[in-house]
């Protein structure tokens, strides 16, 4: 697909999206999983050294943390963080990312005054990876 | 607090049986008990604890009320970000015991199983919040609800039935919210290579900076005679002795497991405890209070 009619649905997505947001629609998450899986389009589509590739990279990984896909915000960083990137994109990314993360301590304020947020992160992923009490690792 | 998991690789060795009469047994001493069902796939605390109520026949007395939440909902409501955090007497009932020790006892059931609601809100959980999502959130919802329970409640003992099988939130009560892990397995083959499995991962599961080790205490469940005396069984019981804490056996410094002989006229054991029907001669009353002041790190058992 083109990436002006990329940019098009792109920019409909959001549109719709944020208007679910602003009403309190359940199926916002929805949408904003629809508007990061185009912006991943587009940064398929559209190289790290453009701005328009940069912006696109970081919109997937925004629009997948809006969807409450936290695996895909995770792995999209992972990857775009991989890239030859310009480093004003890698320190977006990271930001974006710790962001999520201060919001996340806030709602779960009990744990965050006992253990870092960053560190149940690292054990979350290791579990992840390795399986119920790590057996599949 | 010292948080305590309950766990067998089997089912049908009276996990949440033991879970409910240490609970009971350690407010009667005067103790601050939470006991946690997680056992959401077959929850059923709310059974041992409840009085016999239920949330099919809707027999809940004025005194003694289940409560209309659990831990399933409360986790849903916190995934979603409730603020202020859920109400813990929504989700919580306070269980009778006796008072003049001082001690108390409150049960976060899973929720109202096996009632339709509760399925429903499982999936939905389910759905919402995985617990190894990598973002931390489903993690951190467990850890939030244990650290509330210690902030706000002040228990000695948080009690958690961590439920069967190889599961994500089994493994999660187990290796990292628990200090001490109970393992409950009977005398065969399969249960025990099971449990040894599990205990050799816990022992070596990642944890959290300020967690110690975790300790485990295995425990041979429904003994009606010797444990085979093949050597592969052997070996295998001497490997979990080296994992976990046992009894002194009849040698000085030989260790036995625990064991706890079944019973079949006396089940409900928590009709033991003030020794009502058994008295302190029931064999399995004093596999209890053997097990429990080692476990809890109590001087002596109760009057």
């Amino acid at each position: 697909m083109e990436t002006d009619a990329l940019n098009t649905l792109v920019s409909g997505a959001i549109w719709r999206a944020e208007q679910l947001e602003t009403h309190g629609v359940r199926p916002a998450s929805q949408a904003w999983a629809e508007v990061c899986s185009l912006e991943e389009e587009l940064a398929k589509a559209l190289p790290v050294a453009e701005a328009e590739g940069r912006i696109a990279r970081r919109g997937a990984v925004r629009a997948a943390l809006k969807a409450g896909d936290y695996a895909r915000a995770h792995a999209l960083a992972d990857g775009y963080l991989a890239e030859e990137a310009p480093r004003s994109l890698k320190t977006a990314l990271r930001k974006i990312l710790e962001e999520d993360a201060q919001a996340m301590a806030g709602r779960f304020r009990f744990a965050s005054k006992h253990h870092s947020w960053r560190e149940a992160q690292d054990l979350a992923r290791r579990f992840r990876e390795a399986g119920a009490f790590g057996l599949a690792a | 607090m010292e948080t305590v998991a309950f766990y067998s690789y089997k089912g049908g060795v009276g996990r949440s049986l033991l879970l409910a009469n240490a609970a009971r047994f350690l407010a009667t001493l005067g103790k601050g008990v939470v006991a946690l069902d997680f056992d959401f796939e077959a929850p059923g605390l709310h059974y041992k604890l409840g009085g016999g109520q239920s949330y099919v026949d809707g027999r809940r007395s004025s005194n003694f009320p289940l409560p209309a939440g659990g831990a399933v909902p409360y986790l849903i409501a916190t995934a979603e970000g409730a603020d202020p955090p859920p109400p813990f007497d929504e989700h919580m009932m306070s269980v009778p015991v006796p008072t003049e020790a001082g001690g108390w006892l409150k049960l976060m059931p899973a929720g109202p199983a096996p009632h339709q609601s509760y399925w429903v809100a499982l999936k939905d959980l389910s759905d919402r919040l995985r617990l190894t999502d990598p973002s931390g959130r489903g993690f951190m919802a467990l850890l939030d609800l244990q650290a509330r329970i210690a902030d706000e409640l002040r228990p000695d003992y948080l009690l958690i039935d961590a439920r069967t099988g190889v599961t994500e939130l089994g493994g999660l009560a187990t290796t990292v919210l628990a200090d001490t892990v109970v393992c409950l397995f009977v005398a065969n083959q399969e249960s025990l290579d099971g449990t040894l499995t599990v205990v050799e991962a816990l022992k070596g599961a990642p944890r959290l900076a300020n967690q110690k080790p975790i300790r485990v205490v295995p425990v041979l469940s429904r003994t009606t005679a010797k444990p085979p005396e093949d050597e592969r069984f052997a070996a295998g019981v001497k490997r979990l002795l080296e994992l976990g804490e046992g009894k002194r056996g009849r040698i000085r410094n030989d260790l036995a497991l625990f064991g706890l002989p079944h019973d079949g006229q006396l089940g409900a054991w928590e009709r033991l405890l003030g020794g009502r029907i058994a008295g302190p001669f029931s064999p399995l009353y004093q596999a209890y209070l053997e097990l429990f002041q080692r476990v809890f790190h109590l001087g002596a058992g109760p009057a």
